[in-house]
């Protein structure tokens, strides 16, 4: 049976923002089609429309030749037009089946042979009466795909599936996505990871601003030409220069770090050293849950240890709390952007102000000198190019490269010594890491020092001057950059030994 | 001392009608609060079904007509509630405390000509068996139709809650609007249904202390009952049938504490009436421990309003 659809000169406008222009795509089962594009695209819109969450204000939806109405979700599924939500849609306290059965017309014995069936068909493996929030991420993906299924669809939209997978499971859902194409099910995904993009799909679309600015086969695709193609410029490829070491100067150096936590969830450091010079970039690789949280928490004074020595510009820090490290010229980059390093219900200049350092003179006698942190707050957003000037924006209506661009510009706009960042660039589109691996490259060069944990290795391999990896709360041999390979890496972040 | 089965008995069935309107306004505002609505409202409910079940009892004569209308005003009121909250999209908890003083004031106001008019005599079921059955008698017979009501309703409930489709589509409206509309449920009607349905059961609430258990007026009678009921479903961990062991744990140990005052213990008075709140809430606590049932119960998106995209 094949499936045509087709949305036609849709257009959506919202207060201040065009998410889609005019959009007009052709789709044909058999086939998986990208939907590229970065944040704010104006992807995540057209899918909406297409599920029925969202009205276009404009434009039509044929669906083999017919011009369909898709005023609710409930058209959607009648239309057999399946959903997989980047935030998944499900109910954490009912049941897997439970989930399941809510918005099936079928007979709760008849559900469950039908269910089982898919589960058998597809290799799944899900207990169907456990609740939803014991399910790992992977697994809810499956709930929410099987939700699908029940409903043969004809078309299947999996929204940015995988930014929530690990590899195996990112792995596993590809092999399913082939597998329901073959059963003739049209499959539109969206992204903004290019490497997916060229090893799962047959037709590429890319969106911009709200159009679409290219649509061809990803056999004639490549990395490079797809990322310009969805930034709008050419990316320069940056490579850092290594560093020559043009400073001896020693600013930070940590011995016996030593961490013994109570909590099961936490992972022990043992007996770590380090020394850091000045205008040096010292990358700390690993596997998440290896003890990084841990180290950037001592690193930073949220946790302070015993017995452990950080010397930092020749004084000992070890005792003092997150403030007064940063007022000794220490800044942090958290790796939670939302949880840990805003407030997102916070405007854009409460959020600065929040980080505030005894020299700023924000607060006086008490008060909160509003204009004062208004102006800090719009030099931040023009030097470190955020894309909006108001800072009386909330943060949590900025993008995900936008809030760390105001992070990273928060902390570094005081010059501080050493910037310690814990995961950059995670989940965020390629010019916004571009933006912030340029930025990271300048301060070394300004002679400013910087920690960089990360579970990206590209990313370490590409700023780092020295690389050790962590690995159950210990320590690798540190090593110079320019002698170390993604393979090294590998090997001793699944706690191998080279040589 | 003669030990007097009989008395125990009657004293078993005295706690029980003492429990009704918890159990009653309990019940109804756990459906509600099971949709993720959280309605403070409940004290405000039931003082205005009682004074409209009072009235219409004095006005028509007719008992029926009575109950049946105070749960109707405890309907309407709680529509008040709702055209707020989920319509014009007002901040629960304010909104809820606003009817309860609104609820307050307007039955003293209606109240003001029903002070000091006797009650009518309800009818009770199997008075005969009451009498000749001792022990037994005195706690299963006896008693009002809404007496029997009450104590199926939190059976009911969790069957209903658990077990059919509507009571699943409560609990996942409750649990995430948003993936509930995504899913092309109807939120704001699931809401609407349910708030109305926990103020009918306020209003009944109050009906059976106005014409049943004092069968009079006295501007604020509800004494506060409509609190005790919105802490029994929060400590019984939204779960209907520990709703019904701590209404009950609340209306025996208020009972018995009358009767320990009455006997004069040395005990301060004060003590005393407090002993019900304060072991209410201490029973739940430690028969609720498990928490990873609370985390299942509770409603997660309780008290959040609601926007539907457009």
């Amino acid at each position: 049976m094949n499936t045509k659809l087709k949305v036609s000169e849709i257009s959506k406008i919202y207060p201040g923002c065009v998410a889609n222009d005019k959009i007009s795509l052709e789709f044909g089962s058999g086939k998986i089609y990208a939907l590229l594009g970065e944040n704010g695209a104006g992807k995540s819109t057209l899918v909406k429309i297409l599920s029925g969450v969202v009205k276009p204000d404009e434009g039509k939806v044929f669906l083999n030749n017919k011009s369909i109405k898709l005023n609710s979700p409930l058209d959607a599924k009648k239309n057999n037009i399946g959903m997989v939500f980047q935030h998944f849609n499900l109910f954490d306290t009912l049941s897997v089946f439970e989930n399941l059965s809510i918005d099936s017309d079928k007979k709760n014995q008849d559900l469950r042979v039908l269910v089982n069936d898919i589960l058998e068909k597809y290799n799944f493996k899900i207990d169907l009466d456990i609740p939803v929030l014991n399910l790992s991420a992977g697994q809810k993906q499956k709930v929410e795909i099987i939700r699908c299924l029940i409903r043969n669809p004809k078309v299947l939209i999996m929204d940015e599936p995988t930014s929530v997978l690990t590899e195996q499971e990112t792995d596993d859902l590809f092999i399913s996505l082939k597998q329901f194409s073959k059963d003739g099910i049209l499959i539109i995904y969206i992204t903004h990871k290019l490497k997916e993009v060229l090893s799962l799909c047959d037709e590429v679309a890319v969106m911009r601003k709200g159009k679409v600015v290219s649509v061809s086969n990803t056999i004639d695709e490549k990395i490079e030409s797809l990322a310009n193609k969805m930034v709008g410029e050419n990316l320069n490829t940056i490579k850092k220069k290594i560093n020559n070491f043009k400073y001896s100067e020693e600013i930070l150096k940590i011995s016996n770090l030593n961490f013994k936590s109570d909590d099961p969830y936490e992972t022990n450091l043992n007996n770590l050293n380090l020394s850091l010079k000045k205008g040096e970039c010292l990358g700390i690789a690993g596997i998440s849950g290896n003890g990084q949280n841990e180290l950037f928490q001592i690193l930073s004074g949220e946790i302070i240890t015993e017995g452990t020595s950080i010397m930092f510009r020749n004084k000992e820090i070890s005792k003092l709390n997150p403030r007064e490290r940063r007022e000794y010229l220490m800044a942090f980059s958290p790796e939670d952007r939302i949880s840990q390093a805003a407030v997102p219900e916070l405007k854009i200049y409460e959020n600065v102000a929040l980080n505030n350092f005894k020299s700023s003179n924000f607060f006086e006698k008490g008060l909160v000198n509003e204009k004062k942190i208004k102006e800090h707050s719009k030099k931040i957003l023009s030097n470190f190019s955020v894309n909006t000037d108001n800072v009386e924006l909330k943060s949590q209506f900025l993008s995900g490269g936008n809030l760390q661009k105001l992070i990273i510009g928060r902390e570094l706009i005081t010059s501080p010594e050493l910037l310690v960042c814990f995961n950059p660039t995670w989940g965020l589109d390629v010019g916004a890491i571009n933006y912030i691996h340029e930025t990271l490259i300048e301060i070394n060069e300004q002679g400013k020092s910087s920690i960089l944990i990360s579970t990206d290795n590209d990313e370490l391999l590409k700023l780092s001057d020295r690389i050790c990896v962590i690995y159950k709360g210990k320590l690798s041999k540190i090593m110079n950059a320019d002698t170390v390979t993604a393979e090294k890496l590998g090997i001793l972040m699944g706690g191998g030994s080279i040589d | 001392m003669s030990f007097d089965l009989n008395f125990i008995g009657i004293l078993i069935g005295a706690i029980m009608a003492s429990s009704v309107p918890l159990i009653l306004a309990a019940s109804g505002e756990l459906i509600t609060e099971r949709s993720g609505v959280l309605n403070l409202g409940v004290e405000g409910m039931m003082i205005i079904g009682a004074i409209s079940g009072f009235a219409l009892m004095v006005v028509t004569d007719n008992l029926f007509l009575a109950v049946i209308g105070s749960m109707l005003s405890g309907l309407i009121i709680s529509l008040i509630f709702g055209l707020l909250t989920q319509s014009l999209l007002t901040n629960h908890v304010a909104t809820g405390l606003a009817l309860t003083i609104f609820g307050i004031g307007m039955s003293a106001m209606i109240g003001k000509n029903f002070v000091g008019i006797p009650g009518k005599e309800f009818p009770l079921l199997f008075l005969n068996l009451k009498e000749s059955i001792p022990f037994l008698g005195p706690i299963f017979f006896g008693h009002s139709i809404i007496l029997y009501f009450a104590f199926v309703l939190p059976f009911l409930t969790n069957y209903f809650l658990k077990k059919t489709k509507t009571g699943l589509i409560i609990r996942a409206v409750g649990d995430s609007p948003t993936s509930a509309s995504n899913q092309g449920i109807n939120v704001t009607l699931v809401r609407y249904s349910c708030i109305l349905y926990g103020g009918a059961m306020c209003g009944l609430a109050g009906a059976y202390l106005s014409l049943i258990y004092t069968p009079q007026w006295i501007e604020n009678m509800t004494g506060g009952r409509g609190w005790i009921a919105l802490a029994l479903v929060v400590f019984a961990t939204w779960s209907p049938i520990k709703v019904l062991i701590g209404a009950l744990i609340f209306g025996g140990i208020t009972i018995l504490q009358l009767h320990m005052q009455a006997v004069g213990l040395r005990i301060p008075v004060q003590l005393l009436s407090a002993l019900p709140y304060i072991m209410t809430i201490i029973v739940l606590v430690v028969i609720s421990r498990d928490s990873r049932k609370i985390k299942l119960n509770t409603p997660t998106s309780l008290g959040q309003i609601f926007y539907k995209e457009k």
